[in-house]
């Protein structure tokens, strides 16, 4: 009898140790995950309504344009920043002098503060600033150019080179990670087999390098659908709207009208299932992958 | 072997490498140069990739007493201000060049130009002018420096707790809803802050917790509780068991076990948890505007600043440096682990 009391005991033990993470997230998490779904879906007088949230966001200011911009900045600067972190982890990963001082230096922008690199750019794209200074010191450029003034595209491209700029070190750091932890071996047996650089990147380092590139590349989207920060402080609301950037928008400069609560309410919601959604698409996408890839 | 490149794809790669380097470390040096930058520096074109700590002008006496001051921004000397009044040439030389030199000083200096005619001065700058200027211009800035500070040390107390606890129980035990609460730890983490802040403040408000440092935290915590169960658990798993069960041989309990034994073990992993809690309590604006009003955030303060001082933006460069400086050191103490759990890269 004393020995099915311990088994009970052991039984609920891990629950009982696990009480706070669930109390914690019952309250703080699902509590305004819920009361956020619940203020999407009833209107200004509390009743319930499916639609008319939506059509209010619809019908806001830039929408139309932050989806756009969104989707823009979130396709183009992951496929930069990959592309841009796969190059340098291959180059930095080879053995030569001064590789290690190379990769701390590549890995400081990761270090630096939204704030502070929002500061950084602003300061540098200005007329007078010191993104021309280097342009004509280069002979890129005959006239400064006030980038400042970019619109539409070209501010989201902006925005775009800006992430570029703090966000490639840390994917790079991933993708060296999953390089060094390689075993040589493989690539020496491939090699002896005959295979050529290109084929042993594509058929061995590629392949070997994909856990940390799907969870890399999961963790990059789901930060770039959220940009809004660095568009808000370099060059104002509005000039570049993204999804996050109106929700701010609505918090910080239009605050306490009906409307903009619910727009606010509407578009977090927008943006969450959106979040999940892409999540999983890119899941099944890249699990798909791997089945070809395996059936090859 | 394998490896070799022939000539042309060695310059190929010394190419690309210095570019890199080259990208990365010049916006730094402007940017450093911005934060000791006086006002008419940030005017000035070419910019100077090293910061100046003198600032040089040309004064010339006129008959009525008055010095004529002449400053050189990039096109030649230009004419800036005429005037015989201490106060006002002090106030001058400390807003537009950051020198602070008592006006009396000044003109005591200018006054040899009365027997030699026109002259160059050179001043060194006060080169902490911009950090005292953000003190003393952005509104909260002080008390926000101390928000900041302990929104930072809640948010890793409730991570640390709470979180590492659930990673010790999900290495040690197995038991039949591990896979789902796994997965469901993964949702929480990916879950996007700025879905949850609107409601949490409805909620902080209801618990009369709204605008309060812990309130901030408890938003602050929740990415990070998850994100200190994976990699402590990660670790748990790692320390063998044997060790703890030798422990308990000898008659510690489970607690004294875990205390003595394991905790000190797993060091690592909490401080590398602890310091992802400190990154993201440290760099978050948006959390901050939704939830506070009064207790704001370094990061809330200078990202106002930015909205706010259009032509005192160095001011708001040098408050964001004292953000870096803590985000700098902690992110160099980290990067091993960051090595080994590439998941808590990007916040």
């Amino acid at each position: 009898m004393s020995k099915s009391g311990v088994s009970h005991t052991k039984k609920i033990m891990p629950y009982l140790l696990l009480s706070p993470v669930f109390i914690y997230y019952a309250v703080f998490w699902l509590t305004p995950v819920i009361s956020g779904m619940v203020e999407v879906f009833t209107d200004a007088n509390g009743k319930i309504t499916l639609l008319e949230n939506f059509i209010l966001m619809f019908e806001s200011d830039l929408f139309g344009e932050s989806v756009l911009n969104t989707a823009t900045f979130a396709a183009i600067s992951v496929v930069l920043q990959y592309f841009l972190a796969l190059l340098l982890a291959v180059l930095l990963n080879r053995k030569f002098k001064g590789a290690k001082l190379l990769t701390f230096a590549a890995m400081i922008p990761m270090a630096i503060t939204p704030t502070a690199v929002a500061i950084l750019w602003k300061t540098g794209l200005v007329k007078e600033g010191w993104v021309n200074t280097v342009l004509l010191f280069l002979n890129l450029i005959e006239e400064p150019i006030v980038f400042l003034n970019a619109e539409g595209f070209m501010a989201v491209l902006l925005i775009i080179l800006i992430d570029t700029w703090t966000v490639t070190p840390s994917v790079m750091i991933i993708l060296l990670a999953g390089l060094q932890g390689m075993q040589k071996e493989l690539k020496e047996a491939a090699y002896t087999f005959g295979a050529g650089k290109w084929r042993i990147f594509t058929d061995i380092t590629l392949p070997i390098l994909k856990p940390s590139i799907i969870t890399s590349v999961i963790l990059r989207l789901i930060a770039a659908i959220q940009v809004w920060a660095i568009a808000v402080m370099v060059l104002g609301f509005g000039r570049a709207p993204f999804l996050v950037e109106r929700i701010a928008f609505y918090v910080d400069v239009v605050p306490g009208i009906g409307t903009s609560e619910k727009i606010a309410f509407t578009l977090s919601f927008t943006t969450t299932v959106i979040v999940l959604l892409v999540t999983v698409l890119y899941l099944k996408v890249s699990k798909y992958g791997t089945g070809v890839r395996g059936n090859r | 072997m394998m490896d070799k490149l022939n000539i042309i794809q060695k310059a190929v790669v010394a190419i690309i490498l210095t570019a890199m380097a080259f990208i990365v470390v010049v916006p730094l040096l402007f940017f450093l140069n911005t934060t000791f930058a006086s006002d008419v520096e940030m005017s000035a074109f070419p910019k100077p990739i090293l910061p100046k700590m003198t600032v040089t002008v040309k004064v010339v006496p006129h008959e009525d007493g008055q010095y004529e001051v002449f400053y050189d921004s990039g096109g030649g000397y230009r004419s800036i201000i005429t005037t015989k009044n201490p106060v006002k040439l002090e106030n001058h030389f400390r807003r537009q060049y950051s020198v602070t030199i008592p006006g009396e000083k000044l003109l005591e200096d200018f006054s040899r130009t009365r027997e030699s005619g026109p002259a160059e001065f050179t001043y060194v700058k006060s080169i902490f002018y911009n950090f005292r200027q953000f003190f003393a211009i952005v509104n909260n800035s002080l008390p926000a420096l101390k928000n900041s500070i302990i929104a930072s040390l809640y948010t890793i107390l409730i991570s640390l707790s709470i979180g590492s606890l659930a990673g010790y129980v999900m290495a040690r035990y197995s038991f039949r809803l591990k896979s789902v609460i796994n997965v469901s730890l993964l949702i929480v983490r990916m879950f996007p802050v700025v879905g949850i802040s609107i409601p949490m403040a409805v909620l902080l408000i209801r618990f009369g917790l709204f605008d309060t440092l812990l309130g901030l935290s408890l938003l602050y915590s929740i990415p990070n509780i998850a994100l200190t169960a994976w990699i402590t658990s990660s670790i748990f798993i790692g320390i063998s068991k044997e060790l703890e069960e030798a422990s308990m041989v000898f008659g510690a309990n489970r607690f004294q076990t875990f205390m003595r034994i394991t905790l000190p073990l797993a060091f690592p992993a909490l401080a590398a948890s602890s310091m992802y809690a400190f990154l993201t309590a440290w760099n978050d604006t948006i959390s901050a505007l939704i939830l506070t009003n009064r207790n704001q955030t370094l990061a809330l303060v200078v990202y106002k600043a930015i909205g706010t001082t259009s032509s005192g933006i160095q001011y708001a460069a040098a408050g964001s440096v004292i953000l870096i400086l803590p985000a700098l050191v902690f992110t160099f103490i980290i990067r091993k682990y960051v090595n080994q759990m590439w998941g808590g890269v990007e916040f």
